[in-house]
C-alpha cells in the first residue's frame, strides 16, 4: 500500500513531527510506502509531488487545525483524523486503513 | 547543532520526587536558575505554564516535553527529570507522565531554530525504544549518552 499525509498541530511544533515519525515507524513495520508532510510554525517540509499523490493508495490527514493544499487530494480515499490517534496508536491506525484498502480492492475485484 | 549539545548535563535529574507538576516545574526552574540558565525563576516558570494551558504537553508513554520560550533564558538549553513516581500532566494518551524534558528558549531565538530543535527531540522520542531506555537509564551520564547515541548527525 502506498500512503501519504500530513501532520500538523496547533502549536506547529512537536505534535506534527512526533506524528509523523510514529505514522512512518508503523507504516515502514508494516511494509508499506509512506511519505509525509508536515505543516508547522517553520511551514511546510517535505511537501508531496502530484506524483506522489497521484500514486498513493490512501491519503491520512492527522491534524487538528486546518491544512493547507487539501485540493491537492481530490477524487482521493482520504482519512483524516485528530492527531492524538496517531501519537497513541500508531499502528492500530496503519492496520485500520490497510484493512479498509484490503476490503476495497477485494470488492473491486 | 546536535541535541546532545543542547543539554545540560548540571540539569539531569534522575529520581525526582514529585508529587504533581507544580513540584516539577518548580524544582526544575529554580535548578536553571542555580544553574545560571534562566535569570528569574518565577518569569520562566509564568512562560512555561502560559504554554501549558495552550495545549498538551504529555506526548503519550509517560514523556512530557514543556517548553518555556522566555525572556528570563539566558542561554536555551534542555533538561531532562526522571520522576521517582509519575505525576499527572495533560497528555494526548491521558497517562501519567513519569520523564520531563523542559526545553528553555531564548526569547531572541528564531523560531524555526526552535522548532528544529524541538523536532529533532521528537523525531527521538516518537520511538518507543528510545522511551523505554530513558525511563530505565541507570545515571545521568547514561540518559546523556543515549541522546548523543540516537541522535542524528549532520
Amino acid at each position: 500500500m502506498r500512503i501519504v499525509g500530513i501532520t500538523a498541530c496547533i502549536a506547529g511544533i512537536a505534535h506534527t513531527y512526533i506524528a509523523k515519525e510514529k505514522l512512518v515507524n508503523a507504516a515502514q513495520e508494516m511494509g508499506h510506502w509512506i511519505k509525509i508532510e508536515t505543516q508547522g510554525t517553520i511551514g511546510v517540509e517535505d511537501r508531496l509531488s502530484s506524483e506522489e499523490i497521484s500514486e498513493a493508495d490512501v491519503v491520512v490527514i492527522a491534524t487538528d487545525i486546518g491544512i493547507t493544499g487539501r485540493d491537492r487530494f481530490e477524487g482521493k480515499r482520504v482519512v483524516e483524523i485528530p492527531i492524538s490517534v496517531v501519537m497513541k496508536s500508531p499502528k492500530a491506525l496503519v492496520k485500520k486503513i490497510e484493512e479498509s484498502y484490503l476490503k476495497r480492492l477485494s470488492e473491486s475485484a | 547543532m546536535p541535541v546532545s549539545e543542547i543539554i545540560d548535563p548540571a540539569s539531569i535529574v534522575l529520581d525526582l520526587p514529585a508529587s504533581n507538576k507544580a513540584e516539577v516545574l518548580d524544582f526544575l526552574a529554580e535548578l536553571l536558575y542555580g544553574n545560571g540558565v534562566v535569570s528569574s525563576k518565577e518569569i520562566f516558570k509564568a512562560d512555561v505554564l502560559l504554554r501549558e494551558s495552550e495545549g498538551k504537553t504529555g506526548i503519550g508513554g509517560g514523556v512530557a516535553i514543556p517548553h518555556g520560550k522566555s525572556e528570563a533564558v539566558l542561554r536555551t538549553c534542555i533538561t531532562v527529570a526522571r520522576l521517582k513516581d509519575p505525576v499527572q500532566w495533560e497528555s494526548v494518551d491521558g497517562e501519567p507522565v513519569a520523564l520531563v524534558i523542559l526545553f528553555a528558549v531564548r526569547r531572541d531565538d528564531k523560531n524555526d531554530y526552535f522548532v528544529k530543535l524541538m523536532s529533532q527531540v521528537a523525531r527521538m522520542l516518537a520511538r518507543e525504544r528510545f522511551c523505554e531506555a530513558l525511563l530505565a537509564a541507570e545515571s545521568e551520564r547514561e540518559l546523556l549518552d543515549l541522546f548523543m547515541e540516537n541522535e542524528e548527525r549532520k
